[in-house]
């Protein structure tokens, strides 16, 4: 049983640390990104997106020359006696990059939807632009930063190229579904492989679900008398 | 007390105004493009302009050349824009308290509660904005302007979604919150009627300019220029100059017609002898006359036309070059005469309804 339960423990702990990630950076960016209009717009914008479209192997070897012992990040993390790569944190950064597109892109259309007029006539009645942030921006973009998180739920969940050329496959620590699928299919364990298989299934299934079910507009259960 | 000079330049179209507001309702009139809208945002504080000054009951709100710019959440500047940019996820009660500050629960339910009552929302404290009439949300949106206590309340276009009916039981609930709040108001339009009967002085728009800024009746008698008179729907223009003047009529020589016009000097600028001057006369208040008279014109129909309730002529006066000169009038249908393509009439121009422009 225990070998069926670590890969989920670890998935669930590296998705759910992604998701705190990626949400707070794709809804900072995505706010910027909405109201930025100067000439660099569209490069920032295909630097965000582009993880969503290149092959997990060149996503992969990129964090690889990033976080390797010669790599910038990793360089500075050895400042700190750490390494990343072949860590739990390397799960954690593989899942974040590849997930950050949905997130910011779905969040930022969210942004961009929010009417100007009514963040202006919020700032002339006394509001910050933190607290018109909070109270009008926010909970007016919220379906679409919830559909943001789901997807971003969705696809870290699913994250195996990236993740095992940086974390690698160390049972208990870095070995996350996807990875352990495809290892107990190499190790001819096809049993396992579906058990697990079937997990994924169930999970991002039920997101899926969830996420259609938040995106329809429910109807109206109580009607309002008409007073004129 | 608003006092307002400011400059900003973008391609294609820069804006240069100055007036002052205190404690009356300015109205803007322009056509589209004309910078209103840009006007109030610069108040606002959302909009910054390129140089300038703006004040607000001795505090400076932008100030280019001590780069001083006010943020729009310390101006107390209500802003009620067209569409009323209501919160959607808020109730019209916590629409109207979002602005109050630094109160306690029960003192801005105390506030909301009177400005529910006073702009006739009971009842509809609980409901979104899309649960809202146009004409109701229009109201929350100034009850919300209102609520912080603003030294300025700004409009931009506040009737322009409304339906006829609507629209006239708000204008006179704009004039309405008068009772209560006492400052000054600036409303953008750019429907003639509606800022004549709601502000007591108007500030005309001529591509970010301002072309005129007086007193209603004022602009209405003496319009500074003919862009302006076409503005306030003027139709009929004759040009001469002064020929005489009292103490209290000008006369008018009209070369093209070989005649002198009588116009009334009350609350006129001043005008002085052999200025040349354009006349310029509402078709509503042109009449028909049978015989000849002082101020009374020879013509003949061109045309006339059936209109809902009223008849629209156009006549032809007789010029002494023979270059045609036209004159529109307008008549109540119960006033109607009818007159056949080349009958001939004269055409009275009252004294006291006749605009002097200066050309």
């Amino acid at each position: 049983m225990n070998e069926y339960l670590t890969p989920l423990c670890v998935s669930l702990k590296t998705v759910s640390t992604t998701m705190v990630v990626t949400v707070i950076l794709g809804i900072l960016a995505a706010r910027w990104m909405a109201r930025y209009h100067g000439r660099l717009k569209p490069l920032i914008d295909g630097i965000f997106i582009l993880p969503l479209v290149l092959p997990p192997t060149v996503v992969g070897l990129v964090l690889l020359l990033t976080f390797g012992k010669n790599g910038p990040m990793g360089q500075l993390f050895s400042l700190l006696d750490t390494t990343v790569v072949f860590s739990w944190p390397a799960t954690v950064i593989s899942a974040t990059v590849v997930s950050f597109p949905l997130m910011y892109m779905t969040a930022r259309s969210a942004f961009e939807l929010v009417d100007r007029d009514i963040e202006d006539v919020a700032r002339t009645l006394g509001a910050g632009k933190w607290h018109v942030f909070r109270t009008v921006t926010l909970p007016l973009a919220r379906p679409g930063i919830i559909a943001g998180a789901v997807l971003c739920f969705a696809r870290s969940l699913g994250e195996f190229g990236a993740t095992l050329m940086l974390a690698g496959n160390i049972p208990g620590k870095t070995t996350t579904l996807p990875v352990a699928i495809y290892f107990e299919i190499q190790a001819g364990h096809m049993d396992q492989a579906l058990y697990l298989t079937a997990i994924v299934i169930f999970i991002s299934f039920t997101s899926l679900v969830c996420l259609a079910y938040l995106r329809t507009p429910r109807r109206k259960t109580k009607t309002v008398p008409e007073i004129v | 007390m608003l006092e307002v000079k400011i400059k900003r330049a973008l391609p294609g179209f820069s804006l240069d105004v100055g007036f002052s507001v205190d404690g009356d309702i300015l109205g803007i009139l322009g056509p589209s493009g004309s910078g209103k809208t840009m006007t109030l945002k610069c108040i606002a504080g959302l909009i910054q302009p390129d140089e300038g000054l703006i004040k607000l009951n001795n505090r400076v709100l932008f100030d280019s050349s001590k780069s001083l710019n006010l943020s729009p959440q310390v101006r107390k500047v209500g802003l009620v824009l067209q569409n009323y940019g209501l919160f959607p996820h808020l109730t019209a009660s916590k629409n109207i308290a979002y602005g109050i500050r630094n109160s306690t629960r029960s003192e801005i339910n105390d506030r909301v509660s009177v400005l529910i009552e006073k702009m006739g929302l009971n009842g509809l404290e609980h409901r979104y904005p899309r649960q809202l009439s146009a004409g109701q949300q229009q109201r929350v949106a100034i009850a919300r302007a209102l609520a912080p206590g603003p030294e300025v309340l700004l409009m931009d276009e506040p009737f322009s979604a409304l339906d006829s009916v609507t629209k006239e039981q708000m204008e006179l609930e704009l004039l309405g919150i008068r009772d209560f709040y006492k400052g000054s108001i600036i409303l953008v339009t750019h429907n003639l009627a509606e800022a004549y009967r709601l502000s007591s002085r108007l500030a005309i728009y001529e591509s970010g300019r301002i072309a005129q800024c007086d007193h209603k009746e004022k602009i209405i008698c003496s319009p500074a220029s003919r862009k302006v008179a076409k503005m306030l729907k003027i139709r009929n223009y004759l040009d001469g100059f002064v020929s005489d003047i009292s103490d209290s009529s000008v006369w008018v020589t009209i070369p093209e017609l070989n005649t002198r016009l009588m116009v009334s000097a009350n609350g006129r600028n001043r005008l002085a002898a052999n200025q040349r001057v354009t006349i310029g006369v509402f078709p509503d208040y042109v009449r028909i006359e049978e015989g000849p008279g002082q101020n009374a014109l020879l013509s003949s129909l061109d045309y006339m036309n059936n209109s809902v309730s009223t008849v629209n002529y156009r006549f032809s006066l007789k010029t002494v070059s023979g270059r045609g000169v036209s004159i529109e009038t307008v008549l109540p249908k119960s006033e109607a005469r009818f007159l056949l393509p080349g009958q001939e009439c004269y055409l009275y121009l009252p004294p006291d309804h006749v605009a002097v422009i200066d050309s």
